[in-house]
């Protein structure tokens, strides 16, 4: 593994939600690291709690949260003991800025470019408004856009432009991580195509720590160093991109890449039977076992993570023997 | 009537009937200033001909505002037809009456994209299942029972007797997804029409949808018209592919003849953005053209694609139609790059 600073150390959060049937453990006992640089695709179907981690992670919170808690260190700081005016002040789109599903349909219709672009460098004191045209015309540059594009309005952009007009927005801060929820979902093929190209070179030239969630396994590989496989609120498999694609371990990680259609390879797809289960009141066991066909009597208790080595943890008890324990 | 030979893929059998005959169709829409004064077309769909089989699925791949959801709907008639006709089993549809009308819609079952919005939330799945046959003039109590029985057992919503008193709202996305199928299915349909059925879903759910309309079309020997813009399926779902590009259709194949190569370059332009789950994406960049699809009110003389297009031919592709050419017995393009293979 290569030596490089851990940005961001995330250990045993949760967040829950308070509804009248009760919490709905969205996410639940979350540890994972990301070093600089690196990029951490976090897949998995819907509800199963990825966006609720990003919004965890940004502190984006709705106001019905029963429990909030755990450890965020984001560069050797401790995010959780930082009010939320600090947070605001030093950490929210200046340090982690983020890019929300379907973001690009939420710009001000009325409002040039330009002066939303320029908004949160204002807000933060960063930049006076000169300096922050300059920024803002520099990081257009780098998602590929025209600069004098920056005078138009919205409407008058076409989806992927406006989707690039967005990560411009988040990286004009020089944020040291981004989070992309879902970037490209809404995009047709080729904007897809050309939006994942700006992103590798933003990645490869400036070295931004991106984590990308996605559902879209296929698409998470053009980005990915890292994958995390999230099911009802657990994370069930970490491991580098590398291991995953070519070896994942946890079962439904394996279910999920043989549902996944290939192009050019003909390969027999599966489908998982039955459904995720419910987040209020989950089994107390493994999330997965009433839908995995390698459950045995172990799996009505909760698995514990294991460790598989190269820095790849699961949560499965059929590894829990061969691979050594991390922690209880 | 064009030759067999050049219709069917390879090793299809030749003696298959054509459900659906579509000859250079256009569907236009009109643009009006003010109100009244006529401000142009959008040529949303514009000039396209091909048969259906018995049996067969042709896949229509394509972006949005391609033309191939208003294909779709040209076809069950929520379009008017501009130009050109359809014939569904030698019968044109131009020369239908109200009641012709109600019969081919019966004839032909629609898949929509979203199934939670095709569903209406304040009927029951028994309802929902029902008001097809009310419509089509089937009362008896007994046969609505078993053919609600028969459909619900088809598209695997077991137990029966739980799922009939439920309202979508109650169903998980595959679920309602299968319910959509079903009530295509109630009126014993020939032809299929699926616009991105399974666009909404999750990757685990879809490939379920994608075989249990595989094994419907096997059982009744169904036509399917099936629209999508995830290429990626398609290799498991079809006989056939065509894609679009600005309101045409660009490339005609069989399904192998595409996968082993795209003609068309904007086909291989599909192809290239087209990600699998493969760790050596990481390292390389995607040959993809940049812009944008022509705008359809006043789209660019000669071929639609060639403002994008890296093997452009200048004094040719900019300025006439390219013909669809057949570069191969079961492989058309339309596309000068083949102009010495006509």
């Amino acid at each position: 593994m290569s030596d490089k600073k851990v940005m961001l150390d995330v250990q045993n959060l949760k967040l829950y939600f308070r509804t009248q049937a009760g919490p709905v453990q969205a996410v639940d006992d979350v540890s994972f690291q990301l070093k600089q640089g690196h990029t951490l695709a976090v897949v998995g179907e819907s509800g199963c709690g990825k966006s609720s981690l990003a919004k965890a992670i940004l502190r984006l919170l709705p106001r019905n949260i029963s429990t909030y808690e755990g450890s965020i260190i984001f560069d050797g700081q401790d995010l959780m003991t930082f009010d939320d005016e600090r947070f605001r002040r030093e950490i929210r789109w200046i340090n982690i800025a983020s890019v929300p599903q379907a973001s690009m349909n939420s710009l001000n219709p009325v409002v040039r470019i330009e002066d939303q672009l320029i908004e949160p460098l204002l807000v933060h004191d960063k930049f006076n408004k000169q300096k922050a045209k300059d920024r803002v015309a520099e990081v257009f540059e780098i998602v590929g856009l025209p600069v004098d594009f920056l005078q138009r309005y919205p409407f008058e952009l076409s989806g992927g432009m406006r989707q690039r007009a967005i990560i411009a927005m988040a990286l004009a801060s020089d944020p040291k991580l981004i989070v992309l929820d879902e970037p490209s979902s809404a995009l047709d093929l080729l904007s897809q195509a050309n939006l994942m190209n700006v992103l590798k070179r933003i990645k490869q030239t400036i070295n931004t720590t991106f984590i990308l969630i996605t559902h879209d396994i296929g698409t998470a590989s053009e980005l990915a160093d890292e994958v995390a496989v999230m099911y009802a609120g657990k994370m069930v498999e970490y491991a580098s991109a590398e291991y995953f694609y070519t070896d994942a371990h946890h079962p439904y990680s394996q279910k999920l890449m043989a549902s996944v259609p290939t192009l050019r390879e003909d390969k027999d797809l599966a489908f998982i039977p039955g459904q995720p289960p419910s987040l209020i009141n989950p089994p107390t066991g493994c999330r997965f076992a009433a839908r995995c066909e390698k459950r045995f009597e172990k799996c009505s208790m909760q698995p514990r993570t294991t460790d598989l080595g190269n820095g790849a943890t699961v949560q499965c008890w059929l590894f829990d023997e061969t691979g050594e324990v991390k922690h209880a | 009537m064009p030759s067999l030979a050049k219709t069917l893929p390879n090793g299809q059998p030749q003696n298959q009937k054509a459900v659906l005959r579509i000859e250079n169709l256009h569907t236009w829409f009109e643009i009006r200033r003010m109100g009244f004064f006529k401000a142009g077309d959008v040529r949303a769909l514009d000039g396209a001909t091909f048969e259906l089989y018995e049996g067969e699925t042709i896949s229509i791949v394509g972006e949005s505002g391609c033309g191939k959801s208003t294909l779709a709907k040209t076809i069950l008639g929520i379009n008017h037809i501009t130009k050109g006709s359809i014939f569904f089993e030698d019968q044109d549809l131009s020369t239908l009456d109200k009641e012709g009308w109600k019969r081919y819609r019966s004839a032909i079952g629609y898949i929509q994209q979203d199934p939670y919005g095709a569903l209406p939330p304040f009927m029951t799945v028994q309802r929902i299942l029902e008001e097809p046959m009310k419509i089509n003039g089937i009362t008896d109590r007994a046969e609505q029972k078993k053919r609600i029985r028969q459909v619900l057992e088809e598209v695997k919503l077991a137990p029966i007797e739980d799922f009939l008193p439920k309202f979508p709202h109650m169903l998980s996305g595959g679920q309602q997804q299968r319910l959509v199928i079903a009530r295509a299915m109630i009126l014993d349909p020939k032809m299929l029409i699926a616009d991105e059925p399974v666009s909404m879903l999750d990757a685990s759910v879809r490939v379920e949808i994608l075989q249990l309309l595989q094994a419907l079309q096997r059982r009744h020997n169904l036509a399917i018209l099936y629209i999508t813009h995830d290429l990626s399926t398609v290799r498991y779902f079809s006989e056939r592919i065509f894609a679009m590009y600005g309101g045409k259709i660009i490339e005609k194949s069989s399904t192998t003849g595409l996968l082993e190569k795209p003609l068309h370059p904007y086909t291989a332009a599909l192809f290239e953005a087209t990600s699998d789950p493969d760790v050596e994406n990481l390292h390389s960049f995607k040959d993809v053209p940049a812009g944008e699809p022509p705008s359809l009110l006043n789209p660019p003389p000669g071929c639609r694609f060639h403002p994008r297009c890296k093997k452009m031919i200048k004094g040719l592709c900019d300025q006439q139609m390219p013909p669809e050419i057949w570069v191969h017995e079961d492989h058309a393009a339309a596309c000068w790059l083949y102009k010495d293979q006509a």
